[in-house]
């Protein structure tokens, strides 16, 4: 047994990561609105002993341009907290980490309904915090316009010192900018003192918070080298604000396509790969970077030069560094990206698979993956029986859970 | 006759609060013995905190996967919640349940709420009101955003949905603007069971409006009878079916009841049936679901409960939306 093991989450995401992937053949088209669905990839995931389940969250549609919208799954899905209370009282020990935004809720609900689902769930809660750039979910808040970067921050900054405050028993009262609070919350502890706290934002700010505040920083980095300069950023922040390296697991998210033999895994890709329509896929891309319209750019032509955005500004550098790099044009990085967001693909064996894990893990680059099969069921299912008993063979993945808390499986200490 | 009971999980301080398998187990008995609908609420309306480890939208998520028929409502209020937040919320649980849910909506500021939600002066009455009511059309219309049948799975032509049957809400008023569509599909009651409960006189236009169920104080039943013959013809006037508009007669039971003054209250106030408030205890439910709902059910008076599939079908609401 190595001393240090990986820690592993499973990304959900309706009918999987990849944009086409409701058309593959497979894969689960109504998931959408099939809690069923949900509670099998839940006790799959628990089965292979994962860590924790996640899910992302947006507090409206995630496409504007409705014919685009209705060619992907993303305009429907559960509510996460929602469905996470129902995984919570059908799983027994897997983690459950759902995303809110501190732009659209105040700290006093958060902290209920993450104390409650922290109650149902025996201490398996996690939150990740993230502020929300989207006009999309402005416009369903009454919102005119975008606050600017560092505001959405400032106020995510005093949402979280309030959320903790009152998760911890320290807060009686609290008038500050955005928020004010006059009682201790009236929901007590559970078994693990207080629900993880998950962060993604890789921007300076968002490095920032959590490097105050998050035990789990789950993160998009395509090459090693990008994922070690993150890792080290990140762990090099801490000790600003009195924190230990190992006080603060970093995840980078990974969508793997696994099978047999190399060629199998490339096909099973390519054939996906086939199923994304041009336009989604040039939408998807024009989405992530943040400007209105790629589509008037000649589809085989380069990547034209960007302004640098106001909504995503650590994500952009990332895609415009990727095109670049590879040469690619508008077509080839939309259809790259939309596979996998921007996040780290690898295709291969499940050997192949495990020794690219292993090298970033043991190379400082990250402490564990959170993985975005491309689809669902059917790429959960590789991962958990072709994958994960690879990594159990090695020594870095654990065979059976050693406690009953998210923090007791991430190694966490309580909250103070 | 429709039977529902109310479960106060907000638990007087110094009581051991109901574990989630204690709970879970007396729903499934109340369900077993045809109650139309568990109420979940997590806050005291005098302000004072709650004792209890869950909240209510949670918790529910959490009972609807240990049950099958019974109808589930949650209190959420409209402080607390911003209004896209709280139709997903709800629809999901919709989804979730197979068409179990009702959303119980408080229609009296709290104090307590509106000092830890960033509002310590609160709302003036008509403020409140008028807010309320905002909300809840909003809530409403959100919920059939998405046409029926506008989900199309059509892996093979890449068409998942219909954008013709997916509606904007393009809301704009004095408290709150939402755009909308929902990100949760339309759910399998169209729209949740909308309940208020204890509604002011002000808010009989609301209730009678917008409301599925109402609940009332069954005493003084002078005073039910009268709230029931008002919203049924307020009702009448707007256009609805009085009986689609339920006004059961809120019992606390602290012990017992007796079933013929039940019986006599139900056939003088024209009400549709009772909300029994329980208290959050193991004495107190073991003795409704082992006493006092056999002797309600030998009487006729529970009724034959969960007439359907939905929690709209056990109310006789007929179909939650058009569109």
């Amino acid at each position: 047994m190595s001393a240090r093991q990986m820690k592993l989450g499973l990304f959900l995401w309706a009918t999987g990561h990849h944009i086409a992937a409701w058309r593959h053949p497979d894969a689960h088209v109504t998931a959408g609105i099939d809690i069923d669905h949900y509670i099998a990839l839940a006790r799959t995931a628990e089965a292979a002993k994962l860590d924790m389940i996640f899910c992302e969250d947006a507090a409206g549609l995630r496409e504007a341009n409705v014919n685009i919208a209705s060619q992907t799954s993303r305009s429907i899905g559960f509510e996460p907290i929602s469905l996470l209370s129902a995984l919570a009282a059908q799983t027994e020990r897997i983690g459950l980490v759902s995303t809110a935004s501190t732009s659209y809720n105040e700290p006093y609900g958060l902290a209920r309904t993450f104390a409650s689902l922290d109650n149902l769930s025996g201490g398996r809660a996690g939150w990740n915090l993230v502020t929300s750039a989207s006009p999309i979910e402005a416009a369903n808040f009454g919102a005119t316009g975008l606050r600017p970067h560092a505001d959405r921050y400032a106020r995510a900054r005093e949402f979280a010192t309030v959320i903790t405050g009152l998760w911890n028993r320290r807060v009686a009262g609290h008038d500050g900018e955005s928020f004010s609070v006059r009682d201790p919350l009236d929901i007590p502890p559970s078994p693990q003192g207080a629900p993880v706290m998950v962060q993604a934002g890789a921007s300076d700010d968002g490095k920032d918070l959590a490097a105050r505040t998050a035990d789990v920083v789950f993160s998009a980095a395509q090459t090693f080298e990008e994922a070690k300069a993150f890792y080290d950023d990140l762990k090099g922040r801490l000790a600003a604000y009195g924190r230990q390296p190992d006080d603060v697991k970093i995840m980078p998210g990974v969508a793997p396509i696994v099978a047999a033999t190399k060629a199998e895994a490339q096909a099973k890709y390519d054939a996906l790969q086939e199923l994304i329509p041009d336009d989604v896929g040039v939408a998807l891309l024009s989405s992530y970077l943040s400007i209105s319209d790629l589509g008037r750019y000649p589809i085989d032509g380069p990547l034209p030069e960007l302004p640098e955005s106001e909504g995503m500004k650590s994500r952009q550098a990332l895609v415009i560094e990727q095109a670049r790099r590879d040469g690619l044009s508008i077509r080839e990085l939309a259809r790259y990206f939309a596979g996998a967001r921007g996040h780290w693909r690898i295709v291969g064996t499940a050997e192949q698979i495990a020794d690219e894990l292993q090298a970033r893990f043991e190379g400082g680059a990250a402490d564990g993956f959170n993985v975005m099969p491309s689809w669902f069921p059917g790429e959960l299912d590789a991962f958990a029986t072709l994958v994960v008993p690879e990594l159990q063979r090695r020594g870095l993945f654990r065979k059976d859970y050693e406690g009953r808390t998210l923090r007791e499986h991430l190694g966490l200490k309580r909250p103070v | 006759m429709h039977l529902a009971v109310s479960l106060d999980i907000a638990s007087a301080a110094g009581k051991t609060s109901l574990t989630l398998a204690e709970i879970a187990g007396f729903v499934r008995k109340l369900e077993t013995a045809g109650v139309d609908m568990v109420a979940i609420s997590d806050s005291w309306p005098n302000g004072a905190p709650s004792t209890s480890p869950f909240e209510a939208t949670t918790l529910v998520a959490a009972l609807a996967t240990f049950t099958e028929k019974i109808g589930l409502v949650a209190s959420a209020s409209t402080l607390m919640h911003q209004p896209y937040n709280l139709a997903r919320r709800f629809a999901s649980l919709d989804i979730i349940s197979h068409g179990r849910i009702g959303w119980n909506a408080t229609l009296r500021q709290n104090p307590r709420e509106a000092a830890n939600f960033s509002r310590p002066e609160g709302f003036s009455d008509d403020d409140f009101r008028r807010r309320a009511r905002e909300f809840i059309n909003i809530v409403r219309l959100l919920w059939v955003g998405w046409g029926r049948g506008a989900l199309l799975f059509d892996k093979a032509a890449g068409r998942f949905h219909d954008p013709d049957k997916m509606h904007p809400l393009n809301h704009i008023g004095e408290f709150f603007s939402v755009r909308g569509p929902l990100n949760v599909a339309r759910s399998p009651q169209d729209r949740p069971v909308l309940i208020m409960s204890g509604p002011a006189e002000a808010d009989f236009d609301l209730a009678s409006g917008a409301a599925d169920v109402v609940l009332i104080e069954g005493q003084p039943s002078e005073a039910l009878k009268v709230a029931v013959g008002e919203l049924k013809r307020r009702a009448a006037a707007i256009g609805r079916k009085p009986e689609t508009v339920k006004v059961l007669a809120t019992m606390v039971l602290t012990s017992e009841p007796d079933a013929d003054s039940l019986q006599a209250l139900l056939e003088s106030s024209g009400c549709d049936g009772f909300n029994f408030v329980l208290p959050a205890d193991a004495p107190g439910l073991q003795s409704f679901t082992d006493r006092v709902l056999p002797e309600l059910r030998r009487r006729g008076i529970a009724g034959q409960g969960q007439q359907g599939a939905t929690l709209r079908d056990h109310l006789g609401l007929g179909t939650g939306g058009e569109q």
